[in-house]
C-alpha cells in the first residue's frame, strides 16, 4: 500500500516508474525507508536520494519516504536536502534505509534576496533584512499586497487606507525620514526599481469632490507572482540603490520556473466577504429634528435631515424629507443599510516548466471586487511571463514582462462634502432610515434635498449619478543578460521599463444641487520608470580563508511624468458627458522629467565564513538640482561576527552573531524645476494672461540631503533554535532635508522649496521567535515583533521652528513639525482653563475662550507590534496574526460634524432644561451660563473650535488576520493528476481587540501622503472573510 | 573578455574624472510648458483681473443687500462664522495672485528706464491691491509682502495700517509725478484704460481722494492734506473716467465678471426664483428702502418670478429677512432676486471705481470746507445722477430713462440741515448709488455710520448682535506665521470681527 510515487510531476514521476519496473525484474534490489529530520524527528519531503556513482535517483514523499530500485548491490546512497548535511549511506544488502538528516551549522543561515537582487547568505549581512515568504500574501489577501506587511515585519509600519479595492498603501520603514517627503520605500523588482506612484498624486486631507485614492504602484501587483519579499531596512541595506532608497528597500523577487518534463499547474482561488468593521456609537435618544422639535412637515424634514436635534424619541408620528410620515424612532443601522456586502473573487492560475537551458513561468490573473459602497467596481487583469536561459556556458538571460489593467468605477471620495457619498448614512437624522431618501434623484434627474445644505450630497444621488472611472495600463518589462567571462567573473547588463497610462474622468453631473450644470475633470497620465544598469561581479579566495567579492556598476535612469488635466464646468446640453459639451474647458499639461545617473561599487570580505566585512560607495548626479550642487558621494561600510563559530559557547546556543553598520544615503528633490523661477500662460478667452507658474518658491541653492544611518544587533538562536531572537538598534539622521513646506500666502508663495536642518530617528527592533511544540503530528510556532521609534525634529531652518503640513477641513487641527518635536505633530486648539482647572468664558459670546495653538499629540505611532502563532496538526494549519499600534492621536474630522448634528453622545448633556455651563470670566470672576434648549445646535456647532474634543488616542490592537488550512491528502486527488491542494478559511481585520474612538476605525486615514493623522468621513474600514482554494497539478 | 572589462572601466572612469555624468541635466530640468522671462503686459492684465475680482462676498449681506436662509451662506448678514473660509479671501487670495503679480511686474518694468509709464500704472495698481487688503483686516504684511522669492522672506512682519497708509499715499504721489507723455504705455493688456496716461492720473487721483477720505475718523488733519492734494491733481468727474474691466459673456472663466459668475453659481443658475443652492435672495432692508424712494433702479436690478418667469412689476419686489434659522420658506420663491439681464450677466462690467463715488467725496469734502468750487447739494446730485447713469453701462436693461432720473434726483436733493444729517444723506445714497460695491460702501460705512443699518440680533451670532467692523486674518496665519501675527494681534487687538482697526479709530 505504501507504493505511492514521490510528489512529483507527472511526466517525471512516470518516467521514474518505468525505470523501476525496468529494471526491477533483473536487479531485484529495492530500498525503501524514510528520512527524518534531526532537529524534529519530522518526515523530511524533498530530500535527493542519489545512487552514488550513477544517475539513478528519487526523491522522498510528503511523508518523507522513499523508494529506490539499485542498479547495483554494493550501492552506496547520498541523501542531501538544502541546509542540511549530505549523508552518504552504505546499503549493505538491507531493504529498509533509515536515515537522519542534520542540519549543516555552516550552512545554518538562509540565503536572502538583498540589494540589486544579489542573493546573500543570511549571516554575512551587517545588516536587518527580513523576508517574506510569497505564500503568506496569497491565502488571505489583501488587493494591495503591500497592506498584507502590516503587523508582519519589526519597524515596518504599514497602513491600509480606507478607500476600497483599488485603493492605495502606506508603508513607512523606521519611521519618517523626511519632514515632506514621501517617505515610503522604494519598490523593486527582480533587482530593478518600479514606479509606486499615484497618478495626479495622493489624496488630500481635506479635498472636495473627485478627491479620489487612484491608487498606488504597488495596487497592481499580483501577490501569487511573488515568490518573496525582501524588506531592507537600514541605510547600509539600501546604499546601492541610491538616493531613493534612502527610506528603506522593498524587494520583490518573482516566481521562476521549474526544469521539469511537461507543464506544472498551479491554480490559486479566492473569494472574500466584507463588511463594515465600525458601525458609531451615537445617541438614540433625541431624534431629528432641531430646536428640540421634531420635523411635522416636509421642508422641515428636509432642512432638519441631518440634524439630530429633536425631541426625546418616543415613537410618535414625524415627517420625514421624503415627506411621509413615519414613527419616530431609532434607525440604527443607517450604515448597514447603504453600504452592501462587498465581494472579491480572485483567480491565478500559473503554467510552468522548462529544461536545464530555459525555464519560464507564466501566469495570469484574474481579480474582481466589489466595494461595499454600491456600484463600486475594481477589476485587475494581469499577466506575468517569466524566462531564465542560458546560451551555452558564459551568456544567462533573465527577462520579465508583465502587463496588468485595472479598471475602476465609481471610486468613492472623502474629504469635504460634495459628492462624497460617505456623508449621508453618517450625518443622517437619527430617526430617518436612508433607505427613504432612494434613489435620490427625481423624474427630471436633479438630485433630491435630503438636509439644508446642498453641498452635503444625497449619497444615493452620489452612487447612482456621478460618474467616476479610471483605467491603467501598465507594462513591466525587464531584460537582463550576464556574461560570465571567468569562472569568477561576470558582467551583468539590465534594462528595464515600468510603463503605465492611465485615464481619469470624474463627472459631477447635471442636476447635482449644487451645482446644477455639472462639472467635467479627466486627468490623461503616462508615466514611465526606466532604467539601465551595467555591473561587474568579481569573486576569489585568497589564501584559503579569505573570500572576497567585488561588485562595480553603473547606472542611469529616466523618469517622465505627462499629464495633461482638462477640467470644466456646466454642460451645455443636460446630461450629455463629455469635454466638447461644456461651456468653458481649461487644459493643464504637466511634463516632467527627471534623470539621474550613477556609479557604484561595493567590496565584500569574508574570513573563513565567521567574519564578514561590506563596503559601498555610490555616487549619484541629480538632474533636478542645479549643476553646482547636484551630485553626492556617499559610502557605507559594515560587518558582522558569528561569534558561535569563533568561539565555544555554551551548548544552549545555536547561533550567535553580532552586526554593526553605518551608512550614508544622498537623496535630491523629487520634483523637476523646483530651482528656477519661471512664468506660464493661463488660458484666456481674451488679452493673453500669465502668471508665476508655481506657487511654491523655486531655490537654486537646493544641496542633495543626506541620510545616516547606524545600525547595531544581535541575531540569536537558542534551544536547538526552538527559539530565537534577533535585536537592532538603528539611528538615523537626516541631514538638509530637503522639503516642500507650506508658508504664509502673505510672501506671495504657499509654498517652499527648502534645505532645512536636521530629522532624526532611533529605535529598536526586536523579533522572538518560539517553536513551542515541534512534533511530528503537532507544531506550533510563535513570532513576536516589536519596534519602537523615536523621532525628532532637531532643528529647522534659521528663524523657523515649526513647519505646517497639513490642515483639516475647516482648518480644525494642523499637522506640524515642531523643532524638538516629533515628526507630524497634530496640532490645534484647547478651552484655556485657570490655574484652578476651570474653563474660561467670554461673557460677549458665552463661549469657551479658544487656546492659541499648541501641539496635541502625535499623528505616527511610536510604538508598533504584531505576533503571529502558526500552529499544524496533520494536514490542518492555523495562523493567527495580531497587530498593534501605540501612542498616536487621531483628529476626527467626522466627529466635528456628528457634533454639529447632535449624534455624538456628548451631546445628550442639556437636552432635557437646556444646558448650564460654569466657569470663570477672564478675570477670574464666576460665570455661569444656561443655554436653552433650543439653542444647543447652535451651541454645540462652536465645539468645532476647539480642537482637543474630538481628538482621540488612536492606539489600537486588532486580531489582523486569521487562516485555517486543510491540505487535501494528495492520494484522494490523484485521479485528477493533483500533486497537492489545499482549502483555506481566511479572514482580515476580523476583530478590534483594543481601541480608544467609539465611532470610527483608528485606522480611518484616506490619504497615503505624509499627512497622517486626521479622520475625514472615508469609506468605513471593512473585515473580509473567505475562502481559499490552492491546487497544484 | 579582459577588453569588455577595460572598456567598461574606462567608461565609470570617465564618468568620474571627467563629471560628464550630468550631460544634458540642465536641459532636462526646464518645464516644457514654462518660459523663463516675463512678459510683464501679460502679467499685468492677470493682476487687473485678479484685484478686482478678489472679494469678500459675505458683505453684500453684511451691507444688507442680500441674505440667504441657509445660515453658512448668509454669515455676513448674521454675523455668524463657524466653517469655511470666506472671511480671509480677500488676504489669502491676494498675496498670492494680484500682489506677487504686480511686484513681478514693478521688478521687470524697474530695470528699463523707457517703461516709466508702465512702471508707474503698476505702481498705482499695486497701491490699489493693498488697499483693499489693509482696509479690511487693518495691520498687514506690506514692506516685505511678496518677497519669499526674491529676498527668501517667509514669515513677513505685519505693518501697522498708519504706516501702511503712509507709504501707499506716497507711492501713490510719487507715480502720478513720474508719467511722461513722450514714452509708452500699456495698450489693451491695461483692461481699464487701454493706457491712457490721462485716465489713470484721474484713477491715481480718485483713488488719493477715496483714501484720504478713509483717514476722517484716526487723523482728520491728514486726510484733508490728501483729499485736497487728490482735487488739485484732478478726480473723474465723467462717465467716461470711470475705472471699470469689461468681460464676456463666454469662454474661460477668468474673463467673464467675477461678481456675476459667483451669484449665479452659488444661488441663481437655475433662474427659477427656488432652484438655489446656497438660498441667497435681495435683503428685506435694500428692497424696501428701494421701494419706498420709488428708486428707478429697482427694476434694472431685480425680479420675482412669476410661474416661472421673471417679473420686474416694482409692486411685487420683496426682499428676504435675515433671521430665517436655515430653514428653507415656503414662500421662498417669492422674495425677490437679482435680474438676470443686468447684474446677474456675465459680460456685465465691474466698476472699480466710479464718477459716482468720487462726486459724493467731492460732496463730503464740500460739507468739511475741504472743497469750495461747487456746493455739497450740487456734488450730491451729481453724485445721484452718476450712480443712475452708470446702470446703462451693463446693456440696454439697465438703461434708465431721464425723467425718471429727474424726478427720483428731484424728490432725493440734498436736504438742509446738520453735517451730521447731511452726510446720511450722502452715505445712504452712496449706500444705493455704488450698489454692487459693498466693500466700500462697508468702509464708508464704518468711518461715517451712514446707511444707518439696524443691526441683526441673530440667535448664536458671535458679535453680541453687531455688525463687523473688519474681516479675520486667515486661520493659517496663525500656524504659519505665528511670532509676526501675535505681534499684530498684540498691538491691533484681537483677531476678532469687532476690533477697531486704525482706520476705525
Amino acid at each position: 500500500m505504501k507504493h505511492r510515487l514521490p510528489c512529483w510531476p507527472n511526466g517525471f514521476g512516470r518516467l521514474l516508474t518505468a525505470l523501476w519496473l525496468l529494471s526491477a525484474p533483473v536487479l531485484a534490489q529495492t530500498i525503501t525507508g524514510r528520512v527524518n529530520s534531526g532537529s524534529d524527528n519530522q518526515g523530511m519531503p524533498g530530500v535527493t536520494i542519489l545512487e552514488k556513482g550513477t544517475t539513478n535517483g528519487t526523491v522522498t514523499d510528503s511523508e518523507g519516504k522513499y523508494r529506490i530500485a539499485l542498479s547495483g548491490k554494493g550501492a552506496t546512497l547520498v541523501f542531501s536536502f538544502i541546509g542540511y548535511t549530505a549523508q552518504e549511506v552504505a546499503v549493505n544488502g538491507r531493504t529498509t534505509v533509515d536515515v537522519q538528516l542534520k542540519e549543516d551549522a555552516t550552512q545554518l543561515n538562509e540565503v536572502v534576496v538583498t540589494a540589486l537582487g544579489i542573493a546573500k547568505e543570511k549571516k554575512a549581512l551587517a545588516y536587518s533584512v527580513t523576508e517574506v515568504k510569497g505564500s503568506e500574501f496569497t491565502q488571505a489577501r489583501e488587493n494591495n499586497v503591500a497592506n498584507a506587511l502590516s503587523g508582519k515585519i519589526a519597524g515596518v509600519n504599514a497602513t491600509g487606507l480606507s478607500t476600497g479595492p483599488g485603493g492605495s498603501s502606506r508603508i513607512i520603514i523606521r519611521g519618517n525620514g523626511s519632514l515632506t517627503g514621501a517617505n515610503q520605500p522604494l519598490y523593486v523588482i527582480n533587482g530593478m526599481p518600479i514606479d509606486n506612484t499615484t497618478p495626479g498624486g495622493s489624496a488630500t486631507t481635506n479635498g472636495g469632490q473627485g478627491n479620489v485614492d487612484r491608487g498606488d504602484g504597488m495596487a497592481g501587483i499580483n501577490p501569487d507572482d511573488i515568490e518573496s519579499i525582501s524588506v531592507l531596512k537600514g541605510g547600509t541595506a539600501a546604499a546601492l540603490y541610491g538616493s531613493r532608497a534612502a527610506n528603506g528597500v522593498i524587494l520583490i523577487t518573482t516566481k521562476k520556473g521549474r526544469a521539469q518534463k511537461g507543464i506544472g499547474v498551479d491554480f490559486n482561488s479566492t473569494f472574500t466577504a466584507e463588511d463594515i468593521a465600525v458601525i458609531p456609537d451615537w445617541q438614540y435618544e433625541y431624534g431629528q429634528g432641531d430646536m428640540a422639535r421634531k420635523p411635522t412637515t416636509q421642508a422641515e424634514g428636509i432642512a432638519w435631515g441631518r440634524r439630530s436635534w429633536g425631541q426625546k424619541i418616543d415613537g410618535s408620528d414625524f415627517v420625514g424629507a421624503d415627506g411621509k410620515t413615519h414613527p419616530y424612532v431609532a434607525q440604527k443601522k443607517n450604515l448597514q443599510n447603504f453600504y452592501q456586502v462587498g465581494k472579491t473573487f480572485t483567480n491565478t492560475i500559473a503554467f510552468n516548466g522548462g529544461n536545464e537551458n530555459i525555464t519560464y513561468r507564466f501566469s495570469l490573473s484574474d481579480l474582481n471586487a466589489q466595494s461595499i459602497l454600491p456600484g463600486t467596481t475594481y477589476k485587475r487583469k494581469t499577466g506575468n511571463l517569466n524566462i531564465n536561459g542560458a546560451f551555452g556556458p558564459r551568456i544567462t538571460v533573465e527577462a520579465l514582462a508583465q502587463y496588468t489593467l485595472e479598471t475602476g468605477h465609481n471610486k468613492t471620495g472623502a474629504g469635504d462634502a460634495l459628492g462624497n457619498p460617505n456623508w449621508t448614512p453618517y450625518m443622517i437624522g437619527n430617526t430617518s432610515d436612508i433607505r427613504w431618501l432612494k434613489p435620490g434623484y427625481d423624474a427630471n434627474g436633479t438630485e433630491i434635498a435630503w438636509n439644508d445644505a446642498p453641498i452635503a450630497s444625497n449619497s444615493y444621488f452620489v452612487i447612482n449619478k456621478y460618474k467616476e472611472d479610471d483605467s491603467k495600463n501598465r507594462f513591466i518589462g525587464q531584460v537582463g543578460l550576464r556574461y560570465k567571462i571567468l569562472e569568477n567573473l561576470s558582467v551583468k547588463g539590465t534594462v528595464s521599463q515600468d510603463f503605465y497610462n492611465y485615464n481619469f474622468r470624474y463627472i459631477l453631473p447635471t442636476g447635482t444641487l449644487y451645482v446644477p450644470n455639472g462639472q467635467f475633470t479627466q486627468m490623461k497620465t503616462d508615466v514611465s520608470e526606466t532604467n539601465a544598469m551595467l555591473t561587474a561581479n568579481y569573486n576569489v579566495t585568497i589564501a584559503k580563508d579569505f573570500g572576497l567579492s567585488a561588485l562595480l556598476g553603473a547606472n542611469s535612469r529616466k523618469y517622465n511624468y505627462n499629464q495633461l488635466n482638462l477640467f470644466g464646468n456646466s454642460f451645455t446640453i443636460p446630461f450629455f458627458y463629455s469635454s466638447t459639451n461644456l461651456a468653458n474647458l481649461t487644459t493643464t499639461p504637466t511634463n516632467q522629467r527627471i534623470g539621474t545617473n550613477s556609479v557604484f561599487g561595493s567590496l565584500d570580505l569574508d574570513y573563513k565564513g565567521i567574519a564578514f566585512l561590506t563596503m559601498t560607495g555610490r555616487q549619484d548626479w541629480f538632474s533636478t538640482l542645479s549643476p553646482k550642487n547636484n551630485t553626492i558621494f556617499y559610502p557605507s561600510i559594515g560587518g558582522s561576527f558569528v561569534l558561535s563559530q569563533a568561539v565555544n559557547l555554551p551548548r544552549v546556543i545555536d547561533f550567535a552573531k553580532v552586526r554593526a553598520s553605518w551608512a550614508q544615503v544622498g537623496g535630491a528633490t523629487p520634483d523637476p524645476y523646483a530651482i528656477n523661477l519661471s512664468y506660464s500662460m493661463v488660458p484666456s478667452s481674451g488679452q493673453p494672461l500669465q502668471n508665476v507658474s508655481s506657487s511654491a518658491i523655486t531655490n537654486a541653492n537646493l544641496k542633495p540631503l543626506t541620510s545616516t544611518t547606524y545600525e547595531v544587533g544581535v541575531d540569536l538562536q537558542f534551544l536547538n533554535r526552538r527559539l530565537g531572537l534577533d535585536l537592532t538598534y538603528y539611528n538615523r539622521a537626516t541631514t538638509n532635508d530637503i522639503v516642500q513646506t507650506s508658508i504664509t500666502p502673505t510672501s506671495g508663495y504657499t509654498s517652499v522649496y527648502m534645505n532645512v536642518g536636521k530629522l532624526s530617528n532611533k529605535g529598536i527592533e526586536a523579533l522572538v521567535t518560539v517553536a513551542p511544540v515541534k512534533g511530528r503530528d503537532f507544531g506550533w510556532n510563535v513570532s513576536y515583533n516589536m519596534a519602537y521609534n523615536d523621532s525628532k525634529v532637531i532643528k529647522l531652518a534659521d528663524g523657523i521652528n515649526s513647519l505646517q503640513m497639513a490642515t483639516s477641513v475647516g482648518n480644525w487641527a494642523y499637522i506640524n513639525s515642531i523643532q524638538g518635536r516629533s515628526y507630524g505633530t497634530i496640532v490645534g486648539t484647547t478651552r484655556v482653563r485657570d490655574a484652578a482647572g476651570n474653563i474660561v468664558y467670554d461673557p460677549t459670546t458665552g463661549y469657551a475662550v479658544k487656546s492659541d495653538l499648541h501641539e496635541l499629540g502625535r499623528g505616527v505611532p511610536p510604538l508598533t507590534m504584531g505576533l503571529t502563532n502558526e500552529f499544524r496538526y496533520k494536514n490542518f494549519s492555523f495562523s493567527f496574526l495580531l497587530d498593534g499600534k501605540f501612542g498616536n492621536k487621531v483628529f476626527s474630522v467626522m466627529e466635528v460634524y456628528a457634533n454639529r448634528m447632535g449624534k455624538l453622545k456628548r451631546t445628550l448633556d442639556g437636552r432635557e432644561n437646556g444646558l448650564t455651563v460654569t466657569g470663570v470670566t477672564r478675570s477670574g470672576d464666576a460665570y455661569t451660563n444656561t443655554i436653552a434648549k433650543e439653542n444647543l445646535r447652535t451651541y454645540y456647532d462652536n465645539d468645532k473650535n476647539y480642537t482637543e474634543l474630538f481628538l482621540h488616542d488612536g492606539s489600537f490592537v486588532k486580531l489582523r488576520q486569521a487562516i485555517l488550512s486543510y491540505a487535501i491528502p494528495a492520494q484522494y486527488l490523484r485521479f485528477a493528476k493533483v500533486q497537492s491542494a489545499s482549502l483555506s478559511l481566511v479572514s482580515r481585520n476580523i476583530l478590534t481587540l483594543y481601541k480608544r474612538t467609539d465611532n470610527f476605525d483608528p485606522e480611518q486615514s484616506f490619504t497615503n501622503s505624509s499627512n497622517q493623522g486626521f479622520e475625514s468621513l472615508g469609506l468605513p474600514r471593512t473585515r473580509s472573510y473567505g475562502l481559499n482554494l490552492i491546487v497544484k497539478f | 573578455m579582459k577588453n569588455t572589462l577595460y572598456k567598461f572601466g574606462i567608461g565609470l572612469l570617465t564618468c568620474l574624472v571627467l563629471q560628464s555624468c550630468d550631460k544634458g541635466f540642465e536641459d532636462l530640468n526646464v518645464n516644457p510648458d514654462a518660459s523663463s522671462t516675463i512678459n510683464a503686459d501679460f502679467v499685468f492684465t492677470k493682476a487687473q483681473y485678479d484685484a478686482v475680482g478678489n472679494m469678500i462676498t459675505g458683505l453684500q449681506g453684511t451691507m444688507q443687500y442680500t441674505t440667504s436662509y441657509n445660515d453658512v451662506a448668509s454669515w455676513g448678514s448674521k454675523y455668524i462664522f463657524n466653517q469655511g473660509t470666506a472671511p480671509y479671501t480677500v488676504f489669502s487670495n491676494a498675496y498670492v495672485n494680484e500682489i506677487n503679480e504686480i511686484e513681478e511686474v514693478v521688478r521687470s518694468l524697474e530695470k528699463d528706464p523707457a517703461q516709466s509709464n508702465k512702471l508707474a500704472i503698476a505702481k498705482i495698481w499695486r497701491v490699489y491691491c493693498y488697499s483693499k487688503v489693509t482696509d479690511l483686516y487693518g495691520d498687514i504684511p506690506y514692506k516685505q509682502a511678496a518677497q519669499g522669492y526674491v529676498n527668501s522672506v517667509f514669515k513677513p512682519v505685519y505693518d501697522p495700517q498708519q504706516a501702511v497708509y503712509a507709504d501707499m499715499l506716497a507711492q501713490l504721489e510719487s507715480a502720478l509725478g513720474s508719467f511722461d507723455a513722450s514714452k509708452g504705455t500699456f495698450g489693451a493688456a491695461d483692461l481699464v484704460y487701454g493706457g491712457d496716461l490721462t485716465k489713470w492720473k484721474k484713477f491715481g487721483y480718485s483713488l488719493m481722494l477715496r483714501m484720504g477720505m478713509r483717514m476722517t475718523k484716526p487723523d482728520v488733519a491728514s486726510a484733508e492734506t490728501w483729499v485736497k492734494k487728490a482735487i488739485a491733481g484732478g478726480v473723474i468727474q465723467d462717465d467716461a473716467d470711470i475705472a471699470k474691466i469689461t468681460y464676456l459673456a463666454s469662454g474661460q472663466i477668468v474673463n467673464q465678471n467675477p461678481l456675476s459668475y459667483w451669484m449665479l453659481n452659488s444661488d441663481y443658475l437655475k433662474a427659477d426664483g427656488n432652484s438655489n443652492p446656497e438660498g441667497g435672495k435681495y435683503h428685506e432692508t435694500f428692497i424696501n428702502y428701494l421701494k419706498a424712494t420709488a428708486d428707478p433702479r429697482l427694476p434694472v436690478l431685480s425680479v420675482v418670478y412669476v410661474n416661472g418667469k421673471p417679473s420686474t412689476d416694482v409692486s411685487i419686489q420683496k426682499g428676504m429677512k435675515a433671521n430665517i434659522p436655515n430653514t428653507k420658506p415656503s414662500d421662498f420663491v417669492t422674495y425677490s432676486e437679482p435680474n438676470q439681464n443686468t447684474i446677474l450677466k456675465l459680460n456685465a462690467p465691474m466698476l472699480i471705481l466710479t464718477n459716482a463715488e468720487t462726486e459724493f467725496y467731492l460732496a463730503e469734502a464740500a460739507l468739511r470746507g475741504w472743497y469750495t468750487t461747487e456746493t455739497a447739494a450740487a456734488l450730491y446730485e451729481k453724485g445721484t445722477r452718476a450712480g443712475l447713469r452708470q446702470w446703462s453701462l451693463y446693456g440696454a436693461d439697465g438703461a434708465i430713462s431721464q425723467t425718471a432720473m429727474d424726478t427720483y434726483v428731484k424728490a432725493m436733493a440734498l436736504k438742509a440741515g446738520s453735517f451730521e444729517q447731511q452726510m446720511e444723506q450722502i452715505y445712504t445714497q452712496f449706500w444705493v448709488s455704488v450698489f454692487p460695491n459693498s466693500q466700500e460702501v462697508f468702509l464708508n460705512w464704518r468711518r461715517t455710520g451712514y446707511p444707518a443699518l439696524v443691526p441683526n440680533n441673530y440667535v448664536g451670532n458671535i458679535t453680541g448682535g453687531k455688525i463687523f467692523r473688519r474681516m479675520l486674518y486667515p486661520a493659517t496665519e496663525e500656524n504659519l506665521n505665528a511670532e509676526n501675527y501675535y505681534e499684530a494681534v498684540g498691538r491691533q487687538g484681537a483677531d476678532n470681527f469687532l476690533t477697531p482697526i486704525w482706520l476705525d479709530k
